[in-house]
């Protein structure tokens, strides 16, 4: 199946782009995709049951908090641009707050471990992509460990899509449910997402020049990266 | 919002970065909800935290039973205090002040808004 389009709206800004193909879509489709969202990735989970006992951690863009629970002996605070989201993990009575992954309200170098699972793909620049990652190495303690997914370009499973383009838009499609009177009709929905090359999101992180990466591959669809924040001056 | 979480909140808004921590609370609605006690979690995360951003937090929501310094020994008493304090505290409603350009985040329902402006980011 290949019926992905082609996000070529230049008309409008970066920001804007953000607010109306991610931020009002997650906000629309927060209950229905939070009902598909249930099991954690296996690797994540096991990333969260390797840190040590009594760790302290965020998970940012952390959607419906699935895996705000994985690991009973860390700390893991959810953050989500989307309210209905967090209202989502809030009742869960998991620990959660509304901030924007750009502008993180945390201290610095104050957590052991960060995850941030399908959410750097939403930002419509290089720009922002970067400043997002930058946030996540801001906050974490050097020597800490950061685990990011995005979305792959070269995935062949579930979609496939045109090598040419990396910044595409996909449906989301909530279908018509009798038991839901807010779900009549089918709705479709259309995300922004960039598409991140082998070896992309690597790049963006190196040049932070603010980590070294432990671990780089492919799983279910994503690239990912574990890396390890340097301790000062290194 | 748990107090630990709290710990961990500063002030972003654009060009807030001296003074901007611990933000203040006032006007807050507690709620206590009892959980798992995990003593050897406890002992762990406690070194984590700002102990002298904590007791001050914890007084500005009534809080007066912790410690001025972190004691070195942990004993049993302590640690089911902290537990009470850090893990069992629900700040359900209340207001987060910046103490250096008095911005206020708001905390509604137990969610902490951290959102800004266009103009303040
Ligand atoms: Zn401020």
């Amino acid at each position: 199946m290949s019926n992905k389009v082609v996000f070529d709206n230049e008309q409008i800004s970066d920001v804007v782009k953000e607010q109306q193909y991610v931020h009002e879509v997650y906000q629309a489709i927060a209950p229905h995709f939070s009902q598909t969202r249930y099991k954690p990735w296996p690797l994540v989970e096991l990333f969260l049951k390797e840190l040590d006992i009594g760790s302290l951690g965020a998970d940012i863009g952390c959607g419906n908090g699935k895996y705000l629970d994985v690991n009973k002996n860390v700390f893991t605070i959810g953050s989500d641009r989307s309210s209905k989201l967090i209202d989502i993990c809030a009742s869960r009575e998991f620990e959660s707050i509304v901030c924007d992954a750009l502008n993180l309200p945390f201290r610095n170098e104050c957590f052991d471990f960060i995850i941030s699972i399908a959410v750097i793909h939403h930002f419509t620049t290089p720009e922002r992509r970067i400043a997002a990652i930058e946030e996540l190495f801001r906050i974490v303690k050097p020597g800490s460990l950061v685990l990011i997914y995005v979305w792959a370009l070269e995935q062949d499973a579930r979609r496939k899509f045109d090598k040419k383009h990396q910044d595409v838009i996909v449906p989301w499609v909530v279908p018509a449910s009798k038991n839901d009177p807010d779900r009549k009709e089918e709705a479709i929905y259309q995300r922004y997402y960039h598409l991140f090359k082998k070896g992309e999101l690597d790049n963006l992180i190196l040049n932070t020049g603010k980590a070294q990466i432990i671990k780089t591959d492919y799983d279910k669809d994503n690239w990912y990266v574990v890396a390890r924040k340097k301790s000062c001056n290194k | 919002m748990r107090l630990v979480t709290h710990n961990m909140l500063q002030c972003h808004v654009r060009g807030c970065n001296v003074n901007n921590y611990p933000l203040q609370l006032s006007e807050v609605e507690i709620e206590i909800q009892e959980t798992e006690f995990n003593s050897q979690f406890l002992r762990s995360m406690i070194r984590k935290l700002e102990w002298s951003a904590l007791i001050n937090s914890a007084r500005e929501i009534g809080i007066t039973t912790l410690p001025e310094v972190l004691p070195d020994d942990f004993d049993e008493d302590f640690l089911r205090n902290i537990h009470r304090v850090l893990l069992e505290t629900h700040i359900q409603q209340g207001k987060m002040t910046c103490p250096n350009c008095n911005h206020v985040y708001l905390v509604r329902d137990g969610i902490p808004n951290m959102l800004l402006n266009e103009s303040e980011t």
